[in-house]
C-alpha cells in the first residue's frame, strides 16, 4: 500500500529511528579527521577523540597505548549502541537486526574453524570473535570436522542454518574448503537478506536493495580479483558469486572467464555503476586499491540512505559508516604508530 | 721496496673496504624501505580484511621454518652466510647422493628418491582468497631477508678488512722505525 510506511513506522520504530540518527550525527567529521592526522603519537590521538563522541573510551587501557586496544574499545562502543537497538526492537525490526547479525556469525564461524586447523585454544578464539555474531553454540564449533558435523552438532540451532544447503558437499575442512565455506555461506546470507527485504517492500525495500545488490557484486569482483594465480578453479570461483546483485546470471559468466584486471574491467565497463570504479583504481601500490574504491562507493550510498525516512535501512547504514570509521580511525593509529605517514590521508571521510 | 707494496696493498684494502661500507650502507637503506613497505602492506590489508583476519590467530605458535641461514667458508677463510628455501638442496649435496644410489642398485630395491614436497605457502593461513596488499607484504619480507644475509655477509668482510688495516699498518710502522 503505497504511503503506508509514513503511517505505520513509527508507531513501531519511531523512537529507534530518532536515535539512530542522533548517533549518526556523532560520526567523525572531517575536521575531527584533520585533528587526528596531525597526531604524533597514539596518546595525542587518544586526547583528540575525547573530544568527540567517543569521550573517554580508552580511559580503562592502560599504557602503552596499542592499535588493537583501541579498535577493541571501538568495536565495543558500536556493539553497546547495536544492542540497544536491537534489544528495544520489535518485528519486523527485529528479524531485520537478526539478518544484519549472521555476517557476522558466519565470520566468527570461519574463525573458529581457522583456528582449529592452526591448534589454537579455545579462549583465545572466543575472545578474538565479533560480539556482534556471538552465538551460544560457539564453543563447540572446533571439534568438527566436516561441515556436515558443523551442521548436525552445532549450527542446527542458529539463524545460519538455512545457509547451509549449498555448503554440505566438501569433505575435509582445510584452508581451500574453510575459504569456500565462508563465501558460499555468505552468499546465501545475502541472497536470503536481499529475498527479506523485496518482500518486506516499501522504503526499506527501495533502499536496502540496490545497497545489497552492490555488496553482491563487489563480493564478485573482489573474489575474482583475488583468485588470479591461486589454486581456485573458474568453475569454483563462479559458484561463490551471489546471483542477487545487477550483474546478473550473463555478467557473472564472464566475470568467471576472466584471468586478469584488464579482462574484469572489461567486463564492468557493460555497466553504468562499475565502469567509473574500475578505471578509478591506480597501478600497483601508488593508487587507490579495488577495495578502496568499492568503500568509497559503499559510504556514499549509505550516507543516502539516511536522506529517506520511515526505513530500516538506516540501521545497517549507520552501523556500516561506524565500521567504515573504525577503519578510518586504526588505518590512521597505524601510520602514526610505524611512522609512516605519507599514506595517512587515505581514510574515506563520511559527513 | 717492500715499504712501498706495503702502500699499495694498504690503498686497495682501504679502497675495498670504503666500497663494502657503501654497499652496507645502501643495503641497510633498502631493508629499512622494505620492512617500513612490509609494515605498511600489512595495515592495508587489515583495512581491507578485518583487523583480525591479519594476526597472531591466523599462525600456529609453533611453525616450520621456510627459510633457513647457512655458512660456508670461502677461500679466504671468511664465513658467508646463504640463504635456504627448505626442501631445496645444496648444490653440493647432490653428487655424493646419487652415487650411494647407485652402489646400492645392485644389492638391494633401489629407494625411490623423495618426491619434492611443495612446502605450504605461509600466505595461505590467512585463506586462499588473500588482497594484493598481503602478497605484496610477502614479497618485501622475502626481499629483506635476502637484503639482511647480504648485510651479515658484508659486515663479517668488512670486520676482516678492518683487522687487515691494522696488521698492515702496523707492519708500515715497524718498517719506518726500521729504517729510521
Amino acid at each position: 500500500m503505497l504511503g503506508s510506511a509514513e503511517l505505520s513506522f513509527n508507531v513501531d520504530h519511531g523512537y529507534l529511528e530518532g536515535l539512530v540518527r542522533g548517533c549518526k550525527a556523532g560520526l567523525l567529521t572531517q575536521q575531527d579527521y584533520l585533528n587526528l592526522v596531525q597526531c604524533e603519537t597514539l596518546e595525542d590521538l587518544k586526547v583528540h577523540l575525547q573530544t568527540t563522541d567517543y569521550g573517554n573510551f580508552l580511559a580503562d587501557q592502560t599504557n602503552p597505548l596499542t592499535v588493537s586496544k583501541i579498535d577493541m574499545e571501538m568495536r565495543k562502543k558500536l556493539c553497546g549502541e547495536f544492542e540497544y537497538f536491537r534489544n528495544h526492537s520489535l518485528e519486523p525490526l527485529s528479524t531485520f537486526f537478526t539478518y544484519m547479525t549472521c555476517g557476522y556469525m558466519i565470520d566468527n564461524v570461519v574463525l573458529l574453524l581457522s583456528g582449529a586447523l592452526q591448534k589454537k585454544s579455545v579462549r583465545d578464539l572466543l575472545g578474538r570473535c565479533h560480539p556482534l555474531g556471538r552465538f551460544s553454540e560457539m564453543e563447540a564449533v572446533n571439534i568438527a570436522e566436516t561441515p556436515s558435523d558443523l551442521f548436525h552438532a552445532v549450527l542446527v540451532e542458529t539463524p545460519l542454518a538455512p545457509f547451509f544447503q549449498d555448503c554440505m558437499s566438501e569433505n575435509t575442512l582445510d584452508e581451500l574448503n574453510i575459504e569456500v565455506l565462508r563465501n558460499k555461506l555468505y552468499k546465501s546470507y545475502l541472497e536470503a537478506f536481499h529475498n527479506f527485504c523485496k518482500d518486506h517492500g516499501d522504503v526499506t525495500a527501495e533502499v536496502m536493495c540496490p545497497i545489497l545488490e552492490f555488496e553482491a557484486d563487489r563480493r564478485a569482483f573482489i573474489i575474482t580479483l583475488n583468485s588470479f594465480g591461486t589454486e581456485l578453479s573458474r568453475d569454483a570461483r563462479e559458484a561463490l558469486y551471489p546471483t542477487c546483485g545487477r550483474l546478473g546470471p550473463e555478467g557473472l559468466r564472464l566475470l568467471a572467464q576472466a584471468e586478469d584486471f584488464e579482462q574484469m574491467k572489461r567486463v564492468a565497463d557493460h555497466y553504468e555503476v562499475y565502469k567509473p570504479l574500475l578505471e578509478a583504481v591506480g597501478d600497483g601500490s601508488a593508487g587507490k586499491s579495488l577495495e578502496d574504491v568499492f568503500y568509497e562507493q559503499e559510504v556514499k550510498m549509505n550516507v543516502l540512505a539516511f536522506s529517506r525516512q520511515f526505513h530500516c535501512g538506516v540501521f545497517y547504514a549507520y552501523t556500516k559508516l561506524r565500521e567504515q570509521e573504525m577503519r578510518n580511525v586504526v588505518w590512521i593509529a597505524e601510520c602514526i604508530s610505524q611512522r609512516h605517514r605519507t599514506k595517512i590521508n587515505s581514510y574515506i571521510p563520511i559527513l | 721496496m717492500a715499504a712501498a707494496d706495503l702502500r699499495a696493498e694498504l690503498d686497495s684494502l682501504v679502497l675495498q673496504l670504503l666500497w663494502d661500507l657503501e654497499e652496507l650502507e645502501s643495503k641497510r637503506a633498502a631493508l629499512n624501505a622494505r620492512v617500513e613497505e612490509g609494515w605498511l602492506s600489512l595495515s592495508k590489508a587489515r583495512y581491507a580484511m578485518g583487523a583480525k583476519s591479519v594476526g597472531p590467530l591466523q599462525y600456529a605458535s609453533r611453525m616450520e621454518p621456510q627459510v633457513c641461514v647457512c655458512t660456508n667458508e670461502a677461500q679466504n677463510g671468511l664465513q658467508k652466510f646463504r640463504v635456504l628455501r627448505s626442501g631445496s638442496q645444496i648444490p653440493e649435496e647432490v653428487g655424493p647422493c646419487e652415487a650411494a644410489l647407485r652402489r646400492r642398485k645392485g644389492l638391494t630395491r633401489i629407494p625411490e628418491p623423495e618426491p619434492f614436497s611443495a612446502s605450504p605457502n605461509p600466505l595461505n593461513w590467512f585463506g586462499i582468497l588473500v588482497p594484493h596488499s598481503l602478497r605484496q607484504a610477502q614479497a618485501s619480507f622475502q626481499e629483506g631477508l635476502q637484503l639482511a644475509v647480504d648485510m651479515a655477509s658484508l659486515q663479517i668482510q668488512i670486520n676482516w678488512g678492518q683487522s687487515q688495516l691494522r696488521g698492515l699498518q702496523e707492519k708500515l710502522k715497524q718498517l719506518g722505525l726500521g729504517a729510521a
